[in-house]
């Protein structure tokens, strides 16, 4: 279970987090103008760097079968100091993606924040907010 | 009288040893750098455009080329190979924190990013060596004028990129020579101000300022770093021991890093 504060903080990190890009490498590969949600399950994770990468299931549905998506996040420090940890997501979490889709189509893309089935949201900051 | 001027004279000297070495120990370290400092990428974003490099003529349509590129969504990527930064890249552009530690005679960065992201500047009043190994940090020598701590960094790799942002980086082919002066602008806030000469690529000196900040009351540290890029994951061997194992490359389509 997250904490109040932690969910609080996420929001405002999430805020904060307009405007920049990926880290470690530039996310012009991301459409960042045109975000999108979906639903899935969490099949891979690899908390490494230059990048943490999710490898996520597709929910099948409407006629559509399962797909696999790879999203992107930032690094390991910028991510525990957002409040995750390794543990934050598994696999086997059931969630909904929030992702700047990648532009060349391919089912993936940066990974943005995660709204997981308890309701805590995961977020993240390059840089913490001054207050 | 003859016991008192020997006297006199020893605790003259004894005075003015302690003083010296009272103002070595200030000279060493007068301020307090210690800590962890992440790096204020919103302003790394405004200087891309604020403050360009003197890039020498040939080599601006190679940076502008970079930039087109990223613009159409194929980003060159300075830093996907998992080697150190090098120096200024380091400084200029990461988006990840790093650790300061001011010990006798050297001050330490350790950075985050993978497991050797350091850097050693020796305070200890040493010159550079006459004929040093290149490195992708370089070697570094400082002293203190005042709060100020100035760094001398020479002895770079010529594969060292010159990094204006993370799609965009011109290797300095050589002879590149950075001196910063390192100080606190408000007690958290670091600036270091650069001044990179790379006759190679740049017309002139190029001057620059990178903005850090430490957080005190938040206990930010500093995590392990490991670059393997999903080459290995946990697995066990044929004894059942936990270990880790080789894991091909991104048979799931993953999005991270084209080389």
């Amino acid at each position: 279970m997250v904490s109040p504060k932690i969910a609080c903080v996420a929001a405002s990190l999430l805020l904060s987090f307009g405007g920049i890009a990926a880290a470690h490498h530039s996310g012009a590969a991301y459409d960042m103008e045109h975000p999108r949600d979906m639903e899935g399950t969490v099949k891979t994770v690899n908390w490494t760097n230059p990048h943490i990468t999710f490898v996520v299931e597709a929910d099948a549905k409407d006629g559509q079968p399962a797909q696999t998506f790879a999203f992107e996040v930032s690094s390991p420090g910028v991510l525990t100091r957002s409040g995750w940890t390794k543990r934050s997501l598994q696999p086997g979490d059931h969630a909904v993606f929030h992702y700047a889709p990648l532009r060349d189509g391919n089912p993936g893309g940066f990974l943005l924040r995660v709204k997981l089935q308890s309701g805590q949201e995961l977020s993240f900051s390059l840089q913490p907010s001054d207050e | 009288m003859k016991m008192v001027l020997p006297k006199f004279a020893i605790f003259c000297i004894a005075l003015a040893l302690s003083v010296g070495a009272g103002l070595h120990c200030v000279t060493a370290a007068p301020a307090d750098f210690d800590g962890v400092w992440i790096p204020d990428v919103k302003d790394q974003h405004r200087q891309e455009t604020g403050n360009v490099p003197p890039w020498k003529p040939e080599i601006v349509p190679q940076v502008q080329r970079l930039i087109a590129e990223e613009k159409a969504g194929r980003p060159f990527l300075v830093l996907s190979h998992c080697l150190p930064h090098g120096m200024p890249t380091w400084m200029l552009i990461s988006h990840n924190a790093f650790e300061w530690l001011t010990t006798p005679g050297r001050v330490t960065m350790l950075g985050e990013v993978d497991g050797n992201r350091m850097r050693r500047i020796y305070t200890d009043g040493r010159a550079l060596p006459e004929d040093p190994d290149l490195t992708l940090h370089g070697y570094s020598i400082g002293h203190w004028e005042g709060d100020v701590l100035v760094v001398n960094t020479s002895a770079i790799v010529p594969q060292a990129y010159i990094a204006i942002s993370e799609a965009v980086g011109i290797p300095n082919n050589g002879d590149m020579h950075v001196v910063e002066r390192l100080h606190l602008a408000k007690p958290n806030e670091l600036h270091d101000d650069l001044e990179i000469t790379a006759p190679k690529v740049l017309t002139a000196p190029w001057k620059t300022t990178r903005i850090f900040k430490r957080y005190p009351d938040r206990h930010y540290e500093i995590v392990e770093g490991e670059c393997e890029q999903e080459d290995l994951i946990p697995g066990k061997d044929a004894y059942g021991n936990d270990i880790f194992v080789s894991h091909p490359q991104r048979p799931d389509g993953s999005v991270s890093t084209t080389k």
